[in-house]
């Protein structure tokens, strides 16, 4: 049959009025979350006398130098850059960790509740407290604490969880049959994972990377407690927020929003792009 | 692993040459190697320091250092004042109108986009719309409402402007309001994917077949949508409600002193190195938030919806 | 207000952007008929059926039931029900209140709307699972189920979406005949969307033919069979050759066509490309040679006297009466 628009409720063309509500309420809560965000974009271009609130005192671009210039408050560039490398290698290790988990999940197996509810106690464990117990451990231990040890594990123990509930959400539209034919036409296990499971399940897998990627550029509750003496960007900002304001904060958000947008349009034109070929090819079969 | 190679491996056994008995692992632990990394990871780095401050939460302390030991004081402590007391029913408080705000909000937002939204190019779009902002750190966020709240903010400028009110209004900033309108800014979001994604896995059919039974849209709604979505319901409330309760930062930086959360008494207590009792208190909030998780958690098996 | 048919479609079309799913149909449907459409996959029956239920706008054009426009209302208010394809059974709710499902949304109270329901599962011959959900019933059941979930509304017009589909060839037969069971007893109108010729043959009052969202032929099926207006019908329907006669193409049924040598009767040369042995007959397909596929359905007797392998030459035969002429198309 022919494809209509995909999903509606109801037999006519014509929008009922609970469109129209609730079309108004997305528009409203569009308003109420880029609103704020839209006076600390306008605020970071404030003049080089002007404070963290309106007015604007003129217009200038000395805040966004002020970020590269190591202060003697804090130091944004190597903090950015610590967040960075962190981010990376959390979301390397999530992606892969968070995959294999997935694809565990799909047939049953002694312990998988136990497992299950692990994750989603790390979950919706309070963030502070986890850093706490881990920063606890490392003491009882001697160890030191720093970035890429503690840091490092109390993020997992964050987005670990999110991811694999985001594979749940992945794996559940994926047909098992795909991999039996692949098993049928001669596939070992490890060609089946490589040339059809993965290949099927990447848009997913590439959304995962995403997430864990930005949840732990912007953790800052469970790695205060076991980060050490090197801060990442958001225990710098933290910091900054406590001494002094200046609306350079504001224009470590604009960045930072800058390089959200740079990243999502990177992803999605990928994500995209390989949808566009799996539709391609689906034509040329079907 | 499947049943297909299963029935391979026989046909194999009866066949007359066998070249060399393949190395087949059983289901389970071809399983256990899969998870094995996560179930290690979480063990190590979320069960054994939980474990750690449960024991931690009996030793005795005092300004030197903490020593091993079983006593309940630092519980005592805890239960006996008025203040933790306070911040809990705080912290309650807030969790609960947040998570109402939030699951109004997010489910309307999620069954605009899922069912109203017909092209799927603008409702990817709509849905990038409303994961963006949390690309940006939540401390960016938060203090975002400083400058627009404030007395001079730009809410206040454009109410004036627009002849509502002659002087600003004070309440907007640094109040029980403004430390609500930073958690419904920050995790509404929490609430809409979870519920979009129940919402789109619902078979359109079903929906035409409550119509075709004679359902009003809200009855459709009441008897067939929202059952059917209670799982992305659960999974959004539990993530709102222990946001709320694990923050330490958003009461800080908006209620301007006035109200504090469980956790930031409890970062006080960590500063000033008092261990045992923090871990006390930490305790407490655990087994409170693990209390109020599984009692949401009954409404529905989460675990057997999402892993089908 | 006429009242001779349960359901007319008037020029009634349907358009997805500039695709075209439905080319202006107009069709009526007698009071109280088996009505099924038939068409190869992507011909626009389904969407027709969907716009007579109610779920898909019309673009252009009317539908009327039993005289009314109901071009604008809603499922209930036409007086249709749908069965689906995936049977749609709410998955939350047990057999009974799905069953009951439409009772309660009029704010019918429980134990009137329950007995009712249990009547309704009854007729199904489900009422021993009145308890199961969906879930723990077979295909089969999850079918009849939906079925007394449709037929509770009291409709006037039942629409059944591919509804054997799913169903094993055995059970297939038991449904076709217990649907056209409930058909006579309620005295209402089915339409039935397939895109199997064998069922609508086997079902159907009223047989309509579509491709490429038009109406192509639509009569009693003994009609369509034996007068095949084009090459497409003759060759959907199936046991037709299509072959070039005189003045353009001809049908001629393949039981009525032998195998024999040329004499003073119509026939065609060519080659013998399979022989399927089907009980009471067997079927030598052959390829003529201007190039067309024929079959002769002969009776085994007839055969296994003079058998013929895939490979031999042979002359397919046919008498001057049996020819059917086909509007070009």
């Amino acid at each position: 049959m022919l494809a209509g628009p995909s999903r509606t409720i109801g037999g006519t063309d014509r929008r009922p009025w609970t469109f129209y509500a609730l079309g108004a309420l997305f528009f409203g809560y569009m308003v109420f979350l880029y609103g704020p965000m839209a006076a600390i974009y306008v605020l970071s271009f404030q003049g080089e006398n002007g404070g963290v609130t309106f007015p604007m005192t003129g217009f200038s671009l000395v805040w966004f130098a002020d970020i590269v210039k190591p202060g003697q408050m804090a130091n944004v560039p190597d903090s950015f850059g610590r967040s960075m490398a962190l981010a990376a290698i959390v979301s390397v290790i999530t992606t892969v960790v968070a995959v294999a988990a997935g694809l565990a999940f799909r047939r049953p197996f002694p312990g998988s509740g136990a497992v299950f509810y692990l994750a989603v106690a790390s979950l919706v464990m309070p963030s502070l407290l986890v850093g706490f117990g881990i920063g606890l451990g490392f003491r009882l231990f001697d160890w030191k604490a720093s970035l890429f040890t503690s840091g490092l594990g109390a993020q997992l123990t964050w987005t670990l969880p999110f991811g694999v509930l985001a594979m749940f959400a992945v794996v559940n539209r994926f047909n098992r049959s795909w991999e039996e034919a692949a098993t049928d036409l001669g596939a070992s296990p490890w060609q089946r994972l490589r040339h059809v499971t993965l290949p099927i399940l990447m848009p997913g897998i590439i959304g995962v990377a995403m997430g864990a990627f930005t949840l732990s550029y912007d953790e800052y509750a469970r790695t205060t407690l076991t980060i050490g003496q090197k801060n990442t960007l958001p225990l710098e900002i933290y910091a900054l927020i406590s001494s002094a304001t200046s609306p350079m904060l504001f224009a470590i958000g604009t960045v930072t929003t800058g390089l959200s947008f740079l990243i999502i349009g990177v992803t999605v034109t990928l994500i995209l792009r390989m949808q566009r070929r799996r539709a391609a090819a689906t034509l040329k079969v079907g | 692993m499947s049943s297909t190679q299963e029935a391979l491996g026989t046909v194999r056994q009866v066949g007359p040459t066998r070249a060399w008995p393949r190395l087949r692992l059983a289901p389970w632990m071809v399983s256990w190697l899969q998870v094995g990394p996560l179930a290690l990871i979480l063990f190590v780095l979320f069960a054994l320091p939980t474990t750690l401050f449960l024991v931690v939460s009996f030793f005795d302390y005092d300004r030197t250092g903490i020593y091993p030991a079983f006593m309940l004081d630092n519980y005592a402590d805890l239960v006996n004042s008025p203040a933790t007391i306070r911040v809990y029913l705080s912290s309650m408080k807030f969790a609960v109108i947040v998570w109402a705000i939030t699951l109004f909000v997010g489910f309307n937002v999620a069954y605009f986009l899922v069912f109203h939204v017909r092209s799927n190019t603008v409702r990817m779009v709509f849905f990038l719309l409303c994961a963006i902002p949390f690309w940006t750190s939540g401390i960016i966020r938060t203090i975002a409402w400083i400058p627009f709240l404030g007395r001079n903010g730009a809410f206040n400028q454009a109410l004036m402007g627009a002849g509502i009110t002659d002087a600003p209004l004070q309440f907007l900033l640094f109040s029980d309001f403004s430390v609500i309108v930073a958690y419904v800014h920050l995790f509404t979001l929490l609430m809409i994917g979870p519920i979009a994604n129940s919402l789109a896995k619902i078979d359109p059919a079903l929906i035409e077949a409550a119509r075709d039974a004679g359902g009003s849209r809200w009855q459709v709604m009441v008897n067939v949508v929202i059952p059917l979505s209670k799982t992305g319901i659960v999974l959004g409330s539990v993530l709102v409600f222990t946001q709320v309760m694990g923050d330490y930062f958003v009461v800080k930086a908006m209620s301007g002193g006035q109200s504090a959360s469980i956790v930031s008494a409890l970062s006080t207590e960590i500063q000033a190195m008092q261990y045992p009792p923090a871990a006390a208190n930490a305790m407490v909030l655990v087994l409170f938030t693990a209390i109020m998780v599984a009692g949401m958690m009954r409404i529905v098996d989460v675990r057997k919806e999402l892993v089908k | 207000m006429d009242t001779r048919f349960d359901v007319e479609l008037i020029e009634t079309t349907k358009r997805y952007g500039t695709t075209t799913a439905v080319d202006a149909i107009s069709l009526r449907i007698p009071r109280a008929s088996y009505c099924c459409l038939l068409g190869p996959s992507g011909c626009g029956k389904t969407t027709t059926l969907r716009m007579i239920a109610g779920h898909e706008a019309i673009t252009e054009g009317d539908i009327l039931i039993q005289g009314n426009n109901v071009s604008d209302l809603t499922p209930i208010e036409r007086g249709t029900a749908m069965m689906f394809q995936s049977y749609a059974l709410f998955p939350h709710l047990n057999c009974l209140d799905n069953v009951a499902f439409s009772l309660k949304m009029r704010g019918v109270n429980k134990a009137e709307r329950h007995a009712k329901a249990r009547e309704y599962l009854a007729l199904v011959h489900m009422q021993d699972y009145a308890m199961r959900l969906p879930s723990q019933l077979s295909g089969g059941q999850q079918q009849r189920v939906a079925l007394a979930r449709s037929l509770i509304t009291r409709p006037k017009v039942l629409l059944l979406d591919e509804p054997l589909s799913a169903l094993d060839p055995f059970l297939r037969i038991k449904v076709r005949e217990e649907l056209k069971r409930l058909q006579r007893e309620l005295g209402i109108t089915f339409i039935h969307v397939t895109h199997s010729q064998d069922e609508a043959m086997a079902m159907a009052d009223l047989m309509v033919v579509m491709e490429d969202g038009h109406i192509r032929q639509s009569g009693p099926p003994r009609e369509v069979f034996e007068r095949p207006v084009s090459p497409f019908i003759a060759r959907f329907i199936g046991g037709h050759n299509v072959l070039p006669g005189a003045n353009g193409k001809i049908a001629v049924r393949a039981d009525r066509c032998r195998l024999g040598v040329a004499g003073d009767g119509p026939f065609v040369s060519g080659r013998v490309t399979a022989v399927e042995y089907q009980g009471t007959m067997v079927r030598v397909a052959m390829a003529t040679d201007p190039g067309d596929e024929a079959s002769a359905l002969v009776p085994d007797g007839d055969f296994y006297a003079r058998p013929v392998e895939p490979g031999d030459p042979a002359i397919l035969t046919w008498s001057e009466r049996d020819v059917h002429m086909l509007a070009e198309a």
